[in-house]
């Protein structure tokens, strides 16, 4: 019905957009990297490997190391949480499911900036909470529960959360749980069945968390500085230092190219898992 | 066999885990006393104090006027993108695909750069201008989701149907696709907006040092303000979150985003 | 009839290019300009002021650098007029024009260097030292080495600024602040890394906000932000520490090729109109060096020790000079703290 030509009208205003406004972006930091930095904030004339020179320190290294087990500790936690909540949830039926979703759903939206401020007012030292965990004698009456980076990690998971949890939900709403009973049936136990036959059916679910998850969090910057101390400053905060505190915006686009690559890395990973599962699926004829 | 309590149990310690803190944040807006660690009273001075900020009502209109212009836009763009991608695949779509997709995935910190220095090279002023156009650029990719989870919903056969008894390209797109999309556009926009006004570090570094959002006020008060204030402020954002974020549900109400 | 109509159109470009040539166009820092102080300025000279806002030296450099930036009057810390100064950015001033240079405290700018002098003409002075909550620590006198100590572990900060806590280092090794020995800076790293195991973090703004509700007992910090704090909190004070600390000066300067040059010398004038100066300090908390407005501030101003540090404390001050290429030392120095 609708022709060719139509597919390059139609198609041009997103991927023209995107183009102009991401891919080239993207393509300009990768460039800027290549830029000598001035002494006083400001991009130098001419090309130079300096600039990639000077990201290539014990401290990047430490930064990047810190920054992917931080991330990486996120991800598992947040998996761990949302898989029986994924479950949960696409077990139920009816307006019970419409509402624990929505349940779930609503702090998703809520704003960034203000889910981190709760957290930094709940772990005030001086505040009600800090008390009551003094008074139950969970901590010390000195302890900082804010600025470490346990803090970060907590937080993160926090806002990192719903992103786990809805792919998982999409996967697990469309889990036949019959196939469980089955199993039960058969003799298998809970925990096994769970692990043996309702994880690997929701894999697309659990690679999308994984994604959704990571990727943000290894470029977090924000919650390690608001709520974060003095040993758990991250590569985002590296990079927006370079950029709001120094104006060194050559080495920022070195860090942030930095970045591009360690992020890729999973990316890569997960399309070429995709196109294995897509290829196995076209010869078992599915659809 | 009975079923294990460990998900449900689980599901519920979640639920109180993400809404503990923002509820205790919207107590505390109420309470007469600047500390957290004392209850003196019920009140609703905090919430004066912030209506007297003059500063609030500039990002406001601000973030409004941004998160308009950002939807109209991205809904737009968004809802051509879906289409386009559920209607044919080339070698074009896989890259538009990818152009879709990699703005979901990819962190802020990297969109914000890669947007600031776009803006630096060509040497153009940060402003609300540029704001907007970050904005749509991340809105367009949850829309064209929203939008195409939709499509996928759709039969076929019913255009088909609709040609057969003799009606034109334009009109089947007019009167059959649209209607049937409707939801889903409405659910990208209220989406679209919601995003847009809760954006915090994109914005900031597109923004230029004397445009402000609300999200960039409230960031400039934790750190300057007196946190009271940042309450009230808080729990008002809040309230109109969760109910656009309600409102979206019913409007789509198979839609899993 | 034609002739009346061409007359008319002369009277309305003849107008309006005075229009445009009587507007200032003012850049700098939020807090330094109160609303009020530039409306009184536009009314008084009968001209418009456009005022744009930078939050640091570093993005007002950017913006002049390309050139025909349209500003008439900046607000540069001394480093950068040094180094504006170098590259040829700025105007001459003379001091001579500006009639209220009388007013002018030689006391307070002592530690501006001379050729300064010949492109700008100081503002206000702000100090950094450590602010600190008075029911937690009672001394009369405070020294870095607190950050040594575990007593007030994880509830002090230090700032997020490279040569303001190097500086703080330095000084106390009894070193100068701007030094370019590398086996001094090294010092200097391996004192903050020790000081770094007992503070919450680096910061530039919440510590404010930190101090006033007892997040934090103690942090370095600056002079006029700290006086904020103190004016709503009676618990908060601010000293200057024994070994020493950091003073700057920010400075009038005039771009190169600004277009009302005339205007900006008036407002730095009016600036210097002692009730005009007055009314400045009372609103943003820094001192301007106006000798004539000193007896025009209400009283807790006047006698404020954090406004006028005495003379024994002043010569403890110490002020951050432009290092050109050796500030690469010290960069280096804090990339391997912060990690």
């Amino acid at each position: 019905m609708w022709s060719k030509r139509s597919e390059w009208l139609i198609t041009s205003s997103p991927f023209f957009w995107l183009l102009l406004f991401f891919l080239i972006p993207t393509l300009i930091v990768i460039a800027f990297s290549f830029k000598p930095s001035e002494l006083y904030g400001g991009i130098g004339s001419g090309w130079t490997l300096e600039t990639i020179g000077k990201i290539f320190t014990r401290s990047t290294a430490r930064l990047l190391f810190r920054s992917t087990w931080i991330a990486i500790s996120v991800t598992a936690l947040c998996l761990f949480l949302s898989l029986p909540v994924g479950y949960y949830i696409g077990s139920l039926r009816g307006w019970r499911k419409h509402f624990m979703l929505l349940l779930i759903i609503i702090p998703f939206w809520s704003s960034f900036i203000i889910r981190i401020f709760a957290w930094k007012q709940l772990l005030h030292p001086e505040g009600f909470f800090h008390k009551i965990l003094v008074n139950l004698n969970l901590i010390q009456p000195d302890a900082t529960l804010l600025y470490t980076t346990s803090t970060v990690i907590l937080v993160m998971v926090y806002s990192y959360l719903p992103f786990a949890i809805l792919p998982i939900y999409a996967s697990a709403s469309k889990f036949d749980h019959h196939l469980l009973e089955a199993a039960y049936d058969l003799g298998m136990g809970k925990l096994k069945a769970f692990f043996m036959i309702f994880i690997p059916s929701i894999k697309n679910g659990i690679y999308s968390a994984t994604l959704l998850v990571l990727i943000p969090a290894i470029g977090a910057y924000v919650i390690p500085d608001m709520v974060g101390g003095t040993h758990s400053m991250m590569i985002g905060n590296k990079i927006a230092e370079a950029t709001f505190i120094e104006r060194n915006i050559p080495f920022a686009s070195a860090l942030s190219t930095l970045m591009m690559s360690v992020v890729l890395l999973p990316l890569l990973l997960a399309a070429i898992l995709q196109n294995r599962q897509d290829k196995a699926h076209a010869i078992k004829g599915g659809h | 066999m009975r079923r294990s309590l460990f998900p449900f149990i689980t599901t519920i310690s979640v639920i109180i885990f993400l809404y503990l803190p923002v509820l205790i944040l919207m107590a505390s807006s109420f309470n007469e006393s600047r500390f957290s660690s004392e209850w003196l009273g019920f009140s609703f001075k905090w919430y004066h104090r912030l209506f007297e900020e003059r500063d609030v009502w500039e990002a406001l209109k601000n973030s409004l006027y941004v998160g308009s212009a950002a939807t109209i836009l991205s809904t737009i763009i968004g809802s051509l993108s879906a289409f386009a991608l559920y209607r044919w695949s080339s070698r074009l779509q896989s890259i538009h695909w990818g152009l879709i997709y990699s703005p979901l995935v990819v962190p802020d910190i990297l969109m914000g750069m890669s947007l600031l220095i776009l803006f630096l090279a060509f040497q153009v002023d940060l402003g609300l201008m540029t704001i907007i156009i970050a904005h749509t650029t991340f809105c367009i990719s949850y829309v064209a989701m929203v939008v195409y989870a939709r499509l996928e919903q759709f039969d076929d056969h019913l255009i088909e149907a609709a040609l057969d008894l003799g009606a034109s390209s334009w009109q089947v797109t007019a009167r059959v696709v649209i209607p049937f999309l409707l939801p889903a556009i409405i659910s990208g926009a209220l989406l679209a907006f919601t995003i847009s006004i809760d954006d915090y570090i994109i914005t900031s570094f597109v923004a230029g040092p004397g445009t402000s959002t609300l999200p960039i006020y409230v960031y400039g008060m934790i750190k300057f303000g007196a946190t009271p204030i940042i309450n009230a402020l808080s729990t008002i954002m809040l309230t109109v979150t969760f109910v656009l974020a309600i409102a979206i549900q019913l409007v789509s109400k198979e839609s899993t985003i | 009839m034609i002739r009346i109509l061409l007359s008319l159109i002369l009277l309305f470009a003849l107008s309006s290019c005075e229009n445009d040539r009587s507007k200032l166009h003012l850049y700098g820092w939020e807090e330094v300009f109160s609303k009020e102080i530039i409306a009184e300025f536009e009314k008084r000279y009968d001209t418009t002021v456009i005022f744009d806002i930078y939050d640091s030296n570093e993005t007002m450099y950017a913006k002049l650098r390309t050139g025909a930036s349209g500003y008439d009057l900046i607000v540069p810390t001394l480093y950068f007029v040094e180094i504006m100064q170098k590259q040829g950015m700025l105007e001459e001033i003379d001091w001579d024009q500006i009639p209220n240079v009388k007013n002018l405290d030689l006391n307070a700018i002592w530690l501006v260097p001379d050729n300064i002098k010949k492109n700008a003409f100081p503002f206000y002075l702000s100090y950094s030292g450590i602010g600190f909550r008075t029911d937690r620590i009672t001394t009369p006198t405070i020294s870095w080495h607190i950050f040594n100590s575990k007593e007030f572990s994880r509830r002090m900060t230090l700032l997020n600024d490279i040569r303001e806590v190097i500086g703080a280092a330095l000084i106390t090794l009894g070193f100068d602040p701007n030094t370019t020995n590398p086996e001094e800076i090294d010092h200097a790293k391996q004192l903050i890394i020790n000081w770094k195991k007992h503070i919450a973090k680096f910061e530039n703004e919440q510590y404010k906000n930190g101090l006033a509700t007892g997040e934090f007992f103690l942090s370095q910090g600056y002079s006029g932000e700290i006086m904020q704090v103190m004016e709503e909190n009676p618990k908060i004070n601010f000293l200057i520490p024994e070994e020493g600390s950091l003073i700057s000066f920010d400075f009038f300067a005039i771009p190169k090729g600004a277009k009302n040059k005339d205007l900006a010398m008036k407002f730095i004038n009016f600036m210097y109109e002692p009730e005009i100066s007055a009314k400045n300090m009372i609103s943003f908390l820094e001192r301007i060096p106006n000798q004539e407005a000193y007896p025009l501030l209400p009283e807790y101003l006047r006698e404020s020790h954090v406004l006028f540090p005495s003379e024994e404390t002043q010569e403890r001050l110490h002020v951050i000079r432009d290092l050109g290429e050796d500030i690469k030392l010290y960069h280096k120095a804090w990339e391997e703290i912060k990690e």
